[in-house]
């Protein structure tokens, strides 16, 4: 079986803040349609590395190609124009926007040109596309109320149906179980695998939840001090001494 | 009491103009983070241009037209690409030192570089009264109401009913989320301060008539602007509409039924009373914000 181009690459990437080394010489791909988790202790640099990959933060160095461009220290805006989206650990709906604006809002900069827009129409030509996502995440019901009104959980599911609602090539997924009730956690699950099925989305996903990854990534790499201390199936890495000695300690 | 229903139009109209300037800062702040204590010149720049062109033989409408294009170059792109742009990411004080100092420098500069004379501007209404059921209300203050509302809710469709608005929206209330879903944060940031400019020119031209244009006729308008905004909530559009009709309203029923002399304080108190009782304003919503 010949493995498909990645179209991701990390290439030792670092950030480092003077003496600290919050990602020091990471590398990671990512091909087509495939989920990559990401787990380490706290503070070991997981979200800092998709700082860096997302440009929101400039590597001290490395590089990082998307589709064999160098897209290093590009900013969120080009990235997303190229469509890598993100959501963070952190809920980021507007709070103030309908639900269905939300996930239009997350769309409309990718339909037609800045002149085109300032005109468009409200629902920006994406009003099937956001009944699909209400759908899909099972938002229908609330679709017209101000996102801000709604539970921790359902805003969450908003915010991860906002980061797929462009249809992205590439998502990163920084702790989508975080604050989430663990009802819901099964959910999650079954809608990204459905995502990843059906719209051939590739995820680098941060998480805590050891069952959600394990269920969720084929392939997962443990970070630890900036480095990745170990990376392969899930159940090599559960099986891993030192992996568990970084998560538990000796 | 039967000239109850006069002050009330009157006063809507007169705190409709101080809403326009409130209105301006709110969008300001929501999209940029920027408090403008220049509001009260950015309306009296405008004015001047009106002046101008008019003395140059426009009409008044063509010389607010002109005076809109000026404001959009000059108090919008040229106010954030100077002043805002370099000064933004070093936070809020930096930035209202920043709009002190303009006001000082537009109010003097207008003083030193025109005249410290106060001149006269036509009215864009014409003068006279319409009676209705026994009571009269002047052309000015209905078209005061009437241009002014026009422009509201032209603004709130915009913002509420167009992808562009919808997008600063977006920015004003969360700019890292907004970025990140490839909304040009910049070219929203830049909608707001021509809309800003535009504010201030209509505000400069329903205001002119009476306040007449002169080198310091922006600190009144900037400083009742800044309360209305306040007492609605700095976070809500709909806040600044509401503060500037209330100090319009209440100035002018203080001044009519007690004294023309507490008319100034009225303001003030109501900005006092909200900041006591009320921080966040009428209509304004706690935030909560990591320190």
């Amino acid at each position: 079986m010949t493995l498909r181009p990645s179209f991701l690459d990390v290439i030792d990437v670092r950030k480092h803040y003077g003496a600290i080394k919050a990602v020091d010489g990471v590398s990671l791909s990512v091909r087509p349609g495939e989920i990559v988790g990401v787990i380490g202790p706290n503070g070991s640099g997981k979200t800092t590395l998709f700082n860096t990959i997302l440009g929101q933060i400039k590597p001290t160095g490395g590089t990082v190609e998307f589709c064999g461009e160098d897209i290093t220290g590009m900013s969120p805006l080009e990235l997303a124009r190229r469509g890598v989206g993100r959501t963070f650990q952190t809920l980021q709906v507007f709070g103030r926007l309908s639900v269905r604006d939300n996930l239009i809002a997350a769309a409309q900069e990718s339909k037609g040109t800045m002149p085109g827009r300032l005109f468009a129409r409200p629902d920006a030509g994406l009003r099937h596309r956001s009944d699909e996502m209400l759908g899909l995440f099972r938002l229908e019901h609330v679709a017209s109320l101000p996102a801000g009104s709604l539970s921790y959980g359902q805003q969450k599911l908003i915010d991860i149906a906002m980061a797929f609602m462009p249809a992205p090539r590439l998502v990163l997924l920084d702790e989508p179980c975080a604050g989430v009730n663990p009802s819901l956690v099964d959910e999650l699950l079954d809608l990204l695998l459905a995502l990843n099925r059906t719209q051939g989305g590739s995820f680098v996903v941060i998480e805590h939840n050891m069952d959600f990854i394990m269920k969720l990534c084929p392939h997962v790499l443990c970070m630890v001090e900036g480095r990745v201390l170990a990376e392969g199936p899930p159940a090599a890495l559960q099986a891993n001494p030192q992996v568990l000695e970084a998560y538990l300690g000796n | 009491m039967g000239d109850l229903p006069q002050l009330l139009v009157s006063g809507i109209a007169a705190g409709a103009v101080y809403a326009l300037a409130a209105l301006g800062f709110t969008l300001l702040w929501q999209a940029a983070g920027v408090i403008n204590f220049a509001q009260g010149e950015f309306v009296m720049l405008p004015t001047f241009a009106i002046l101008i062109a008019i003395k140059a033989g426009a009409s008044l409408w063509l010389a607010f037209l002109i005076a809109c294009a000026l404001a959009m170059l000059v108090l919008g792109v040229g106010f954030k690409r100077v002043v805002v742009d370099p000064l933004v990411r070093f936070g809020v004080i930096p930035l209202v030192i920043a709009t002190m100092g303009l006001s000082i420098g537009l109010k003097n500069g207008t003083k030193a570089g025109y005249s410290a004379l106060a001149f006269p501007v036509p009215s864009a209404f014409p003068s006279g009264q319409l009676a209705f059921g026994g009571v009269s209300f002047s052309y000015a203050d209905l078209g005061t109401l009437l241009l002014a509302g026009i422009i509201v809710v032209g603004l709130q469709s915009f913002l509420n009913r167009t992808v562009t608005g919808r997008a600063m929206q977006a920015v004003a209330q969360n700019t890292d989320a907004a970025r990140v879903l490839g909304i040009d944060v910049q070219r929203m940031v830049l909608y707001t301060f021509l809309i800003n400019a535009v504010l201030a020119t209509v505000a400069a031209l329903l205001i002119a008539p009476s306040y007449l244009a002169k080198f310091d006729m922006g600190d009144s308008i900037g400083q009742k602007a800044f309360f209305a905004a306040i007492i609605g909530g700095f976070n809500q559009t709909r806040g600044a509409l509401l503060g500037g009709v209330l100090i319009g309203v209440l100035e002018n029923i203080v001044g009519f039924y007690i004294s023309p002399a507490y008319k100034e304080g009225v303001a003030l108190l109501l900005f006092l009373a909200v900041i006591l009782f009320r921080p966040e304003g009428l209509l304004g919503k706690a935030e909560e914000r990591k320190v």
